[in-house]
């Protein structure tokens, strides 16, 4: 516990100095998370578009896909602005820099977490927020829902974490070229998360289901959250699996890490 | 220096870039896994979206899927989606080493428009065609046969140009700014939602396309990948054309002045 606390502190102070630097360029700053807010808008009003043209989308109002929607947003930006520092990791690995992070009497997982927190993130955080808020007031949610969403979003936080933290690992094999994959899970990710996973032909569903636990991400809490786990054809103990497995998945990612560093071998520099 | 010599320079600029993306094989087959997720998630989408019904905005189920396997096979071509060169030319601005770019007889945005046709050129052959093949063997898709595709790769020539001028420009507000992470990401904002990257613009309502259209974005992503599959024809590909060169030519001139206006502010500190 004791050890938790300390890990805890050191992030938040190594935090506050990379926050500290980011304020340095302030009007770069100003205008790139004016840009990062423009996300949200640039990804939702092409969906709200696209609905309106179509009517619908297999029976999902556009409410309830805002709630897909700002669920796994939530989840997606809050990673990605706390996990930033994953971003680099194949040039660390490359230029040798991953000793430093082995010297210090800490996890490497929480040195490169804490070195960079990239806070114009919040901003879309914020901004997912908003259009889950206002879907949670559309769709008259109860208190049973909320708790059910908050769990959706707590799994999700955790499942990112997992696959930044797995394209990390897979780099110590590949040297920095495979950075992009993850993104097929994030950014990809979240888009196809963004719609419900039953609209989805059936090969590509089980893919997203059993192959990549995406479907546990935002689609069985929000069922859960809905009430249509059973309408949706699912048993009702199916979205309560959702934190354990990506619990699971993040525990798996933490392995793969510690096996890629067993086989790091610095640059020799 | 003389023409000759000049584009000589420009064409050696181009093979450097084209050399430096082929040295990152594995990279790039990573990019593909990544693209063609994203095309299966849009093309998967569309297809639940018509469902049952025939056409929609004047498309069918087979042409959304078929643009979708044309913008993620040339969204690399046309260089709108990652700002990482944009970024380099910033931190060489702000560094100073820009110094020694402007020292040399050569236009630093024609310069970076020419590297973007390196690049555009190893992702034609070494993405594009891979995706596209994949995109359609796996969906069965008709290849778009009318005449005005032919008219594609010069859209996509010219988008490759606006893209790059695009993000010359504000990667160059460095030179006043010192850095260029938010104007660049405003740009991709704007590419994303005025290129109809998400969704074809034809879906989009009265009020936005009308923006769309009149905003130089488009001509970056939507002209190109329109016409290439096969949903542009008559008048709409005439204003497509006519709206890249247009918009291209204004995009040069304002590089132009920026250019001169950035070396004349920039102090390079010494040491």
């Amino acid at each position: 516990m004791r050890s938790v606390l300390s890990d805890l502190d050191l992030y938040v102070r190594l935090i506050g100095a990379s926050v500290r630097s980011q304020m340095q360029y302030r009007l770069n700053f100003a205008i790139r998370a004016f840009g990062d807010s423009l996300v949200v808008i640039g990804d939702f009003l092409p969906l709200y578009f696209l609905v309106r043209a179509f009517g619908g989308l297999q029976g999902w109002t556009l409410a309830e896909i805002a709630l897909l929607y700002g669920m796994v947003e939530t989840s997606w930006a809050t990673i990605e602005g706390a996990l930033w520092g994953f971003e680099r990791f194949g040039p660390y690995l490359i230029e040798g820099r991953v000793d430093r992070w082995l010297l210090r009497p800490r996890g490497v997982i929480l040195q490169v977490a804490a070195h960079w927190f990239e806070i114009r993130k919040l901003g879309r955080v914020a901004q997912a927020l908003l259009v889950l808020g206002i879907a949670i007031w559309v769709l008259r949610l109860d208190g049973r829902g909320l708790a059910w969403v908050a769990t959706g979003i707590a799994g999700g936080t955790l499942f990112f974490a997992a696959v930044v933290i797995l394209g990390a690992a897979t780099q110590f094999w590949t040297l920095g070229q495979t950075a992009e994959l993850q993104n097929m899970l994030t950014y990809g990710g979240s888009a196809a998360l963004t719609f419900p996973v039953s609209i989805y032909s059936t090969w590509f569903r089980r893919i997203v289901t059993y192959g990549v636990p995406l479907a546990f991400v935002n689609y069985f809490p929000a069922l859960a959250a809905l009430r249509r786990t059973a309408a949706a054809g699912w048993p009702a103990f199916v979205p309560w699996l959702s934190p354990i497995v990506c619990l699971g998945v993040l525990l798996a990612a933490r392995a793969a890490f510690a096996q890629g560093l067993r086989r790091y071998e610095s640059t020799g520099s | 220096m003389s023409f000759v010599g000049s584009v000589r320079a420009y064409l050696q600029f181009a093979r450097c870039a084209f050399q430096r993306r082929a040295a990152y094989r594995l990279a790039n087959w990573t990019g593909i896994a990544v693209n063609f997720f994203f095309f299966l998630v849009h093309a998967q989408l569309f297809v639940a979206l018509f469902g049952t019904r025939g056409t929609v905005a004047g498309w069918q189920a087979a042409e959304a899927v078929r643009y979708f396997a044309t913008s993620e096979a040339l969204l690399m071509v046309l260089g709108v989606m990652s700002t990482q060169t944009g970024l380099e030319f910033a931190e060489r601005v702000r560094s100073g080493d820009v110094a020694v770019d402007l020292v040399r007889p050569v236009r630093l945005w024609a310069r970076y428009v020419a590297e973007s046709y390196g690049s555009a050129a190893y992702y034609v052959l070494m993405r594009a065609s891979i995706l596209y093949v994949a995109a359609v063997a796996l969906y069965g898709l008709a290849l778009p046969l009318n005449p005005e595709v032919l008219l594609a790769p010069l859209s996509i020539a010219l988008g490759v140009a606006m893209a790059a001028t695009l993000m010359y420009l504000a990667s160059a507000s460095a030179f006043w700014t010192e850095q260029a992470h938010g104007p660049l990401s405003v740009l991709l904002v704007a590419i994303f939602f005025f290129g109809g990257i998400a969704v074809p613009l034809d879906f989009y309502p009265a009020p936005a396309r009308l923006v769309a259209d009149l905003l130089p974005f488009r001509g970056a992503v939507y002209t190109p990948v329109a016409l290439a599959s096969g949903k542009l024809r008559g008048v709409a590909l005439l204003f497509g054309l006519l709206h890249q060169i247009g918009w291209l030519g204004v995009l040069v001139l304002v590089a132009q002045r920026i250019e001169q206006r950035g070396a004349a502010h920039l102090a390079v500190h010494g040491g």
